[in-house]
């Protein structure tokens, strides 16, 4: 599923009906309405939850309600989410989920609550329904349901050392191509640092291929069939590994964001292809804030088509309280909140508070703030929101594609039978109901 | 009191004690079995993508047969269980002997020897990862110093499964060596008194006295080690995630990824059921070893 925001769509027909039936509903909206009711929120313990979190009194004193929280690191929280969900258990009332990874397997499997009639009728007057990502509310619309609120806005972007890049003559790279024109020539001009890094991890790749992929003009499916082992998608995992094999750190394929940033930051890498929402912590210590340029990642032939994700928060639909757990959901994704979100590097999924003048503020302060918000720019303009398979198991799927990318790291296999077996194993899960 | 008189007031005490502990009995045996009998019920269900559930009957251990990731889990298991066994029952034996021998050793130093153990393995793992990242860890770093050339450790298919036994035997070696110091501790002190008068060898003292005497504790500390080396899970999950490729999937984590990540509980439960098994049928092997060596 593609997503194009704001300038290519027009705003779903979901949205128009929200924002009419706030406009009639605002006056009655009243804060206070479920006071002395408890509800539970399953977070993922990451940056945008612990940001959101800062403001939990500030909930509990608007609303009279008790916010318990539940948190736990990304995959512990899935798998407490599967025990309690697969209990029919209402447990929880408010989750944290990536629409983009576990989205299709969710809504198929019922445990999201269905927004769209709670986004209609109870909404704040200062909420602002339709002043949220468009993308992000399609990508988390399924079956005509919205099923969750947009949290945040973040995709992989292109992090290079500027001072690197000066001292061996290069200019910083508009094409796939150029970035590996860099890499070799950074190898030879400063051996000391690592030319290029990404995501190497098994289940991780995905989130950083897909872009390459999608750069490339590859696609996962045509014609309902796997299609890694076509001209583009062979060509996109043989850039990939080979600049992950020829140009990244010794034991690569165990790199996900953390090995990425810490390397990074430590000044032993030149470019890094790796989370927006890793800013703040590549920018720990302020050793990298004055040698860093950051940029969508370049180029390929099909041009620029950045993976574009964002959590969400979504109402269990096992939750005995959906009305006021739908007022925490609403409270936490407000322009308000979102705003002092934003003030700690959560990139803001509301293009107004991107807007706001203190927002700005805050991202004038530092150059690589503003090539930070300039590259999210475009990633919610150019987004596409398929990482990974556009199918129910896309979880699973992305073990097959960090499984081919692995293999040719790692020389494992030849690229026809990397793709040939990726694909085989692909199709079996297209083809599961 | 009449004999009937007796018997009727002692088999109403057998009732009130039988009725008075009934509670605690049918909770204890309840928690033990219902996960149980849970889980095999699960094993006999499929789970779609989405959650939708449906009677399977063996299908689960059917697929079993014919899954590679199945048998390839076994190996690795089986390989890391090996591997770290023989390391951790020599190793511990030799700590074991160290510790018993240096009589002066001061307090703080033998609890040092024996401290790894007390770390969550989490930590542990999270530890061993800094160590041993090929670019920014220390182990690469004292390689160089001595000249030596680096390794890619954890990131090797190669060399991920010796890696992890290494850690792990870091870990649960000086857990292995305080058992052993145990049963060396009580050994007949008048079996060494007989050795040395007849002019024994340190070497044939420990060859023909101590390692027999020691062999049920040894097979007990195997036993104890067996049941955690096969369920292992925790420092895998942290370092490698089953990677790179599939080089470390051992059974435990493929059937918490097909359970936990691809939500397919019933062949999880299929997965986890053999491997509990494996472990019953280890145990078992181990037991009648021990009543084989015991004196």
């Amino acid at each position: 599923m593609k997503v194009r925001m704001l300038a290519t769509h027009v705003a779903l027909p979901v949205l128009a009906i929200v924002a009419v039936g706030a406009q009639a509903h605002a006056a009655d909206f009243d804060w206070m309405k479920f006071k002395g009711r408890t509800v539970t929120f399953l977070a993922n313990n990451n940056p945008v939850a612990q940001a959101l979190l800062t403001y939990k009194a500030d909930f509990e004193k608007l609303t009279g309600m008790t916010l318990k929280v539940d948190g736990y690191q990304e995959q512990q929280m899935r798998q407490r989410l599967v025990t309690v969900m697969n209990a029919n258990s209402d447990e929880v009332d408010v989750f944290m989920t990536l629409p983009s990874r576990e989205g299709e397997q969710f809504a198929a499997a019922g445990w999201y609550g269905d927004l769209t009639a709670m986004a209609k009728n109870e909404v704040a007057k200062e909420y602002d329904p339709a002043g949220l990502s468009q993308a992000l509310l399609k990508a988390a619309t399924f079956g005509g349901k919205l099923t969750s609120m947009p949290m945040n806005i973040e995709g992989p972007i292109f992090y290079y050392r500027t001072d690197i890049f000066k001292k061996c003559g290069i200019e910083a790279p508009k094409t796939i191509k150029d970035v590996e024109a860099a890499a070799e020539k950074i190898k030879t001009c400063d051996s000391a640092v690592t030319p290029f890094v990404s995501r190497g991890l098994k289940p991780a790749v995905a989130y950083t291929f897909s872009n390459m992929l999608h750069n490339i003009g590859g696609s996962y499916i045509a014609g309902g069939k796997s299609n890694l082992c076509s001209a583009k998608g062979k060509e996109a995992l043989d850039t990939y590994s080979r600049l992950l094999r020829d140009f990244g750190p010794p034991g690569v394929v165990n790199y996900s964001f953390q090995q990425i940033s810490a390397l990074y930051r430590s000044g032993r890498a030149a470019m890094a292809f790796e989370s927006s929402n890793e800013l703040r912590t590549v920018m720990e210590g302020g050793a990298r804030l004055k040698d860093t340029g950051l940029l969508p990642f370049p180029a390929g032939e099909a041009g620029q088509v950045p993976t574009t994700i964002g959590w969400g928060m979504a109402v269990s639909s096992h939750s005995k309280q959906p009305d006021a757990a739908w007022y925490f959901v609403q409270w936490a994704t407000s322009p308000e909140v979102q705003k002092k979100m934003a003030l700690q590097g959560i990139a803001p999924p509301r293009p107004s508070v991107a807007k706001d003048p203190e927002y700005r503020k805050w991202i004038d302060e530092e150059p690589v703030r503003k090539e930070w918000q300039a590259a999210l720019d475009v990633l919610a303009t150019k987004g596409s929101s398929e990482v990974g398979y556009p199918i129910i198991a896309n979880p699973e799927s992305r073990e097959f594609i960090g499984q081919a990318v692995q293999d040719l790291i790692l020389k494992q296999k030849p690229i026809d039978q990397a793709c040939a077996d990726a694909d085989k194993a692909l199709d079996a899960l297209i083809a599961q109901k | 009191m009449s004999d009937a008189a007796a018997t009727l007031t002692q088999d109403r005490q057998k009732l009130e004690m039988a009725t008075l502990s009934a509670p605690a009995v049918i909770f204890t045996v309840a928690m033990i079995a219902f996960p149980v009998i849970y889980t095999i019920w699960l094993g006999f269900q499929t789970f779609s993508s989405t959650g939708k559930q449906s009677f399977a009957g063996l299908a689960n251990y059917s697929k079993l047969i014919s899954d590679y990731e199945f048998w390839h889990g076994l190996w690795i298991t089986i390989a890391l269980y090996v591997l770290s066994l023989v390391l951790q029952l020599v190793f511990g034996v030799w700590l074991a002997l160290v510790l018993f021998h240096a009589k002066r050793l001061p307090g703080i130093v033998r609890s040092l020897f024996i401290s790894p153990f007390m770390m969550p393995p989490v930590v542990a793992g999270m530890m061993w990862l800094v160590i041993l990242d090929p670019s920014l860890g220390a182990a690469n770093y004292i390689l160089q110093s001595f000249g030596l050339p680096p390794s890619d450790w954890l990131a090797s298919p190669t060399w991920v499964i010796p890696t992890v036994a290494l850690i792990d035997s870091w870990q649960w070696t000086p857990y292995v060596a305080l058992i052993v110091l145990g049963g060396l501790q009580s050994l007949p002190p008048s079996v060494y008194e007989a050795a040395q008068i007849d002019g024994a060898s340190p070497f044939k003292t420990f060859q023909r006295i101590t390692l027999p005497l020691l062999l049920p504790t040894i097979v007990t500390a195997a036993i104890l080690r067996s049941v955690d080396l096969l369920r292992f899970f925790d420092i895998i999950y942290i370092t490698t995630q089953g990677g790179p490729g599939n080089a470390s999937n051992t059974l435990n984590i493929y059937g918490f990824r097909v359970g936990f990540e691809f939500f397919n509980i019933g062949y999880a439960s299929a997965l986890m059921l053999t491997l509990t098994a494996i472990v019953f049928g280890a145990v078992l092997a181990f037991n009648r070893l021990r009543g084989a060596v015991a004196w």
